[in-house]
């Protein structure tokens, strides 16, 4: 067979060479002909110009296709000839060397779409399967595995052969698994690749074994039954539970969003319409700090969010303090009339930053250890998630510690319970007014922070948090951080078990009458502070 | 109109105050132009960038020596991404300033709502996006892309190009989407894709948390055949849905996502290296080699004085019809709704792609249809351009729209003739 | 009963007001349809729908008034029962089209038919009589706020979860009204109206009586919602605002009366908003944004809340300035708007009548003024908040 193989990528690298050949162009090397193949102005006589080149396993081939990913190589707008050419100078792709007579304004570079990118990759794995770099061996396995081009199978028997690593081997034995189960192996074959499928026990897994169902010899139907059976079971189980962590991830984002306003309207009782800028102001400044560093110090950017943090928090928590001393401090007591003017506020707060950063989006990257996802049994969890889960957590017990353990905390919450016996007792109730109402802006300003990596960085990036955030304080109980935190990841984790049957729109629709029927039962939400005050 | 009368109360006064108000400056020399685009609101993101373009492209005309020897005087309201604000604004901007056309509506939701005043009150509205089509005012030029001049030739493109054989239709819950959807389903099941190989799937407005949804797609595509994503998804939840699609490592090579709300300016909201090679159909990138383009591009650069600042498909659009309008009434010689709307059809401008857009008897253009993919830098690489495609108003895919045509030129000068039954209007009563 | 009180019970101020709304509701439309445009008094024709829409909100305003200034209840979602309102009232009016739709479709209207629907969903039933409509304009609102009232005041939720639990409310609507499915022509919501019982909707003789009717029905409202709360029910009402577990203990049953006042109101919402989609020529799910809600309470508390003139003063007030602004200052507007509502609260906590007449009783009589306020504003008007609570 592998015979068989070999001689029919001759005759197509020959047939190629006497196309192209007959087609006039002196080739100086036989794989020109080839490369000026990659020159058609259609997708699919390119993808095949990338076969054929893949074919001859000319060492030259990967650099080559490299440089033709790399978008440096150049044919005439009708298609032809193609050139190297790199600051400028036009030189040949094979030889390198100059070419005269040809300008580069007279060529454009060859595009690539995604099959011909397909194309390019499955090249560079065959070509690279053998090689001496184990990392590149073992992504070629992994990559022939994708393609499940049952081609690549005497390649594969042959770099299975040589292979000397663990891990590689093991990356190959699965492709070829893979592969088998494609053609008409004998049954023996056939059910060792079933077991090795099976193994892997994923949704792929599961693809390719109802795929090979159909084409199964009768006796190994049973068998290939009984392996869909059981990773389909395993994978119900392993949905739930990963349901359970896109709520809790959608929780954590709720919590982040509402701690802030559990402070300044859970605590102090100011109805907070300004509440989702301060969030909006944390992202802007993530963007400030993550623009000054990349042009300071560009070798500390991945840790810009690190820097974003503490400068968010201050920053946010300043303008807090100052819409406290400037607007809140004269109408205590009258918390109605404070919705109408943090209202007016995040108007104002709104337009400011549309006057200064425009209306459009702005880019905050995510850092490279932000990016990517990695499993966990049948989990597949996202790294950003996983940090911004983390990090609520984190903000969540910083802030319980600070109020249960520091002055701070008690002096917020002996002004906030009674503030006339606070002030007796010689607690500067102003200060501690303005303190508190800063925390709660700080922390919805780190907020923030955190959503810049998952949202939009806009002016309204605020006003799409805020209703969430007063429904997560309100269902939890107004004045309680506990109540908050299980109010987030019980609306969370409600949300994503009803996104599945009931969709994203209707899903959210369904927990808003939720909430309105569970207000009914505990009216004051729940974790409702017991006793006469609250009447 | 005037300022003087002490007779009526307070209250009314201040009713004359508000008409009076950009009346008194009204100079006879110069024409009018309205531009109605949300400048504060939920829409603000994308409407701004076009009010600035109006602005821009009006002040060139200026220096050009104007329309029919007078000057342009561009009068800019904000309708705050508030529909029955927009038909207020609108009325105001044609009964009070008097303007002589206006440019401006990005939602559908707004075009429907001023869309009676421009009828009633006999002006002229050019709108610069693309929509779901299934309409043809008499007073409404379409310059941006109808369902077949996007939609259909982007899936043809994955058909062809990218061998997909299966299609996740991923919509904001709106009615561009559920229309285009509706067009897409039978076109691609009248191409031959099987029923169960396409699913649509819709989510609310500015939806953020994609986790659940994008895992569907993986899911879907993970079935052996090549899958891909149509995505209508609109402004503000683009950038949560790449970003999920990056992070859980949906590459372009294997579940590739054509958009058609995406462009330059949504991308610049972005890190764009995770979505090389996912796809948007327009019909114009900045990225297009073509004179004209190289041209715009410089004065946008000039005119908001940032370098940065990208161009994109909607500001081409109303380039467009800017100058079709210009053309078309310096021909008529007046800026009267009637003679405009006589002479501007057939009127061929200069595109930005090279070409030339022609305003046709159904209200809507030529334009070419780009298929770009998303670059590291934020810009498009253009993998396929077609030849002109006539918008098409009444979509051939939807049972109750296909016999209809419409035809502004007399005699027949209707928006929705019925070629079965011979009649205007609809079906005919 | 309310009839043989209306003349005298009344303040003179509210009756001087309602005077002043029919004058202008016939001299707006008069001056209009008679005079010739080139006359200092004529009323110019876009000006008139433009000033029915502030009628219409100021009907509105005075809604949440009755149920916030005068019995406490802060509701952030009253815009979903003018919305409602209007939808009936939408409903109708696209009905009335016809035929004459751009699919010439007789039953179904177009964002029906290109959305390939095939027959006139249920809930549409009903909906091309006028007479039908009309009721469908108070019932919903009323039915939706009876129950939800009937619920949530039994179980005494108040205060701050009351409000939030309104907003959830309208924000459900608002997702609800978006979606397709549900046959309210989705986020374009229902346009491009011609006929209302038979008259052409752009034509400016019924833009003209449409004005008038609005400044009847206004008057109107205002003048019974003065009657009920000159009425014991009234002076009850009050006494639940200000203590509500002491009117409780006296022996009233406090949910009842909230209840009737909240349905009440949510019915003068629902009949604004029938009057609003004529004007404007537009009804669509952005109704329902909390946002707008929002904005009901802010004209009201400019205006002054727990008087009957203010929520009307401020509507208009606040809607005229947004017009002008958004004109005038397309860029700058909001920092305007958002100005005036935070120099309202620290500089006018009353609003703009209620200030006015502080200082007309305090010129009167000081002694007086200051007996008043004590018994009516002081410390129990929002006990609850009077004493943020500790985080626990």
């Amino acid at each position: 067979m592998q015979l068989i193989s070999r001689t029919v990528r001759t005759m197509v690298f020959l047939l190629g060479v006497c196309l192209v050949s007959a087609a006039g162009a002196l080739a100086q090397d036989g794989l020109k002909p080839l490369v000026d193949g990659l020159g058609a102005t259609a997708f699919p006589q390119k993808v095949e110009a990338v076969k054929q080149l893949a074919a001859t396993g000319d060492p030259k081939v990967p650099e080559i296709l490299d440089k033709l990913s790399a978008g440096a190589l150049f044919a005439p707008k009708t298609g032809g000839a193609v050139y190297l050419v790199e600051g400028g100078v036009v030189s040949d792709p094979v030889t390198g060397a100059p070419v005269e007579g040809v300008a580069a304004g007279s060529l454009q570079k060859i595009r690539l779409n995604n099959m011909l990118r397909g194309a390019i990759g499955d090249a560079m794995s065959q070509l690279t399967l053998l090689s001496p770099d184990r990392n590149a061996r073992l992504s070629a396995a992994q990559a022939l595995l994708a393609s499940g081009d049952t081609e690549n199978l005497a390649l594969l028997d042959g770099a299975l052969a040589k292979e000397a690593d663990a891990e590689v081997k093991a990356a190959m034995e699965s492709a070829r698994a893979v592969l088998i189960l494609k053609t008409d192996a004998s049954a023996q074959d056939k059910k060792a690749a079933i077991e090795n499928v099976a193994a892997r026990g994923d949704r792929g897994a599961l693809n390719i074994l109802t795929a090979a169902l159909a084409t199964a010899p009768p006796e190994l139907v049973p068998v290939i039954q009984g392996r869909i059976d059981g990773i389909a079971s395993s994978l119900a189980v392993w949905d739930v539970v990963q349901n359970v962590w896109y709520g809790l991830s959608l929780g954590s984002v709720l919590l982040l969003a509402a701690i802030g306003l559990a402070i300044t309207f859970g605590v102090m009782g100011v109805i907070n319409m300004a509440h989702g800028e301060m969030v909006m102001l944390g992202a802007y400044t993530t963007y400030v700090v993550q623009q000054t560093v990349a042009s300071l110090a560009p070798g500390l950017s991945t840790f810009s969010l690190a820097f974003a943090v503490p400068i968010a928090f201050l920053f946010t928590g300043l303008v807090g303090v100052a819409i406290e001393r400037g607007i809140i401090r004269f109408l205590y007591g009258r918390p109605l009339e404070t919705l109408l003017a943090t209202w007016g506020l995040s108007l104002i707060l709104q337009q400011t930053i549309r006057s200064i950063f425009g209306p459009t989006n702005r880019q905050v990257d995510n850092p490279s250890w932000m990016s990517g996802t990695f499993d966990l049994g049948g989990l597949a969890i996202t790294w950003n998630r996983m940090w911004i889960i983390a990090f609520s957590l984190a903000v969540f017990l910083a802030l319980l510690t600070l109020l249960k353990r520091s002055r701070l905390g008690l002096q917020m919450r002996a002004v906030t319970q009674n503030r006339r016996m606070a002030s007796s007792m010689g607690i500067r109730t102003p200060m501690v007014d303005a303190m508190t109402f800063g925390l709660g802006s700080g922390i919805a300003g780190i907020a923030g922070v955190a959503l810049s990596q998952i949202d939009n960085v806009s002016p309204n990036l605020g006003q799409n948090y805020i209703i969430d955030s007063f429904m997560v304080v309100v269902f939890g109980g107004v004045g309680n951080l506990w109540g908050t935190f299980v109010g987030a990841m019980t609306l969370g984790i409600a949300n994503k078990f009803l996104e599945p049957y009931a969709g994203a729109v209707l899903g959210k629709i369904l927990i808003l009458v939720l909430i309105i029927l569970f207000i009914q039962r505990r009216p004051r939400g729940l974790f409702a502070l017991k006793g006469r005050s609250i009447e | 109109m005037s300022f003087k009368s002490h007779t009526l109360s307070a209250f009314l006064a201040g009713a004359l105050a508000t008409t009076a108000f950009s009346a008194v400056n009204a100079a006879d020399d110069t024409i009018k132009v309205g531009v109605l685009h949300s400048l504060s609101g939920t829409m603000a993101i994308s409407e701004t960038t076009l009010k600035d373009a109006m602005l821009m492209l009006i002040d060139e005309q200026n220096k050009k020596g104007g329309v029919l020897g007078k000057k342009l005087e561009a009068v800019v309201v904000d309708p705050a991404s508030d529909w029955p604000l927009f038909a207020e604004k609108a009325r105001e901007l044609i009964s009070v300033d008097k303007v002589a056309a206006v440019f401006g509506c990005w939602t559908s939701s707004s075009r429907k709502s001023v869309l009676p005043v421009f009828e009633e009150l006999n002006s002229i509205l050019f709108y610069p996006v693309q929509y779901e089509g299934e309409e043809s005012s008499r007073n409404i030029f379409y310059t941006g892309a109808a369902p077949n001049q996007q939609a259909i030739p982007a899936v043809d493109y994955l058909m062809a190009n990218e061998g997909v054989e299966r299609f996740v239709l991923e919509g904001t819950d709106y009615v561009y989407p559920r229309t285009t959807n509706k067009i897409l389903e039978a076109y691609l099941l009248s191409k031959g894709v099987a029923k169960e190989d396409i699913i649509v799937n819709y989510t609310p407005f500015g939806f953020s948390d994609w986790q659940t949804e994008v895992a569907k797609i993986k899911e879907f595509g993970s079935a052996g055949k090549k899958t891909a994503v149509v995505s209508t998804i609109n402004g503000d939840a683009n950038v949560p849905f790449y970003k999920e699609l990056g992070n859980q490592g949906i590459k372009a090579t294997d579940i590739p996502v054509v958009a058609f709300s995406v462009g330059e300016e949504e991308l610049a909201g972005l890190d764009t290296k995770p979505l090389v090679g996912h796809l948007a159909a327009w019909n114009y990138f900045q990225s297009v080699d073509a004179p004209a383009n190289a041209e715009f591009i410089k004065e946008w650069h000039a005119y908001t004085k940032n370098d940065k600042r990208v161009t994109n498909d909607p500001m081409e659009a109303a380039y467009i019809g800017f100058n079709a309008w210009v053309k078309a009434v310096e021909a008529a010689g007046t800026t009267d709704t009637d003679a405009v709307l006589d002479t501007i059809i057939g009127t061929s401008v200069p595109n930005l792609s090279g070409g030339y857009a022609t305003v046709m008897p159904n209200h809507h253009i030529t334009k070419p249809v780009l298929i770009g993919e998303i670059q590291g830098d934020g810009q498009f690489e253009i993998v396929q351009q077609t030849p002109q495609v006539v918008g098409d108003e009444w979509s051939d895919y939807l049972p109750d729209s296909k016999d209809l045509i419409s035809d502004w030129r007399k005699p027949m000068s209707c928006g929705n003739f019925n070629v079965a039954t011979g009649k205007c209007g609809g079906k005919g009563s | 009963m309310f009839t043989t009180r209306l003349i005298h019970a009344h303040e003179k101020k509210v009756l001087a007001l309602a005077a002043l709304i029919l004058v202008i509701a016939i001299a707006v439309p008069a001056s209009n349809l008679l005079l010739d445009p080139g006359n200092v008094l004529h009323v110019p024709s876009h000006v008139v729908p433009l000033f029915g829409k502030y009628l219409c909100y100021a009907l509105l305003a005075l809604a949440l008034d009755l149920v916030w200034g005068y019995c406490g209840i802060l509701s952030l979602g009253h815009g979903a029962f003018f919305a409602l309102g209007g939808y009936a009232m939408g409903m109708y009016l696209m009905r009335q089209i016809g035929a004459r739709g751009v699919y010439a479709n007789p039953v179904l209207p177009d964002f029906m038919v290109f959305l390939n629907w095939k027959a006139l969903p249920w809930h549409w039933t009903g909906f091309d009589h006028f007479g039908f409509a009309a009721l469908m304009v108070v019932l919903v609102p009323g039915v939706l706020a009876f129950v939800f009232g009937w619920f949530a005041f039994r179980s005494r939720v108040t205060g701050v979860y009351l409000s939030i639990i309104t907003q959830a409310m309208t924000y459900a609507l608002l997702l609800a009204f978006f979606r397709n499915e549900m046959g309210f022509g989705g986020n374009n919501g229902l346009t491009d109206f011609k006929d209302i019982i038979g008259f052409n909707i752009q034509a400016p003789e019924t833009r003209a009586t449409l004005f008038a009717l609005t400044g009847v029905v206004l008057a109107l409202a205002l003048l019974l919602s003065s009657a009920i709360v000159q009425s014991k029910y009234g002076k009850v009402l009050i006494g639940v605002r200000d203590a509500e577990s002491r009117t409780r203990f006296l022996g009233y049953r406090v949910e009842n009366m909230k209840l009737f006042i909240f349905t009440f109101s949510a019915m003068l919402a629902g009949i604004a908003g029938a009057l609003y989609v004529p004007q404007v020529g537009i009804i669509n799910p952005g109704e329902f944004a909390p946002a707008n809600s929002i904005e009901v309470v802010i004209w009201t508390a400019v205006g002054g809340r727990g008087t009957l003139i203010g929520p009307i003063i401020g509507a208009v007030l606040v809607n005229f300035g947004k017009s002008i602004f958004t004109a005038a200052f397309p860029e700058f507007w909001l920092f305007a708007l958002g100005a005036l509502f935070v120099a309202t609260t620290l500089f006018l906590p009353k609003g703009i009548v209620g200030t006015l007449q502080q200082g007309f009783a305090s010129r009167r009589d000081h002694k007086a003024a200051a007996e008043a306020e004590k018994g009516r504003t002081v410390p129990a008007r929002e006990p609850v908040d009077a004493q943020p609570q500790a985080a626990e």
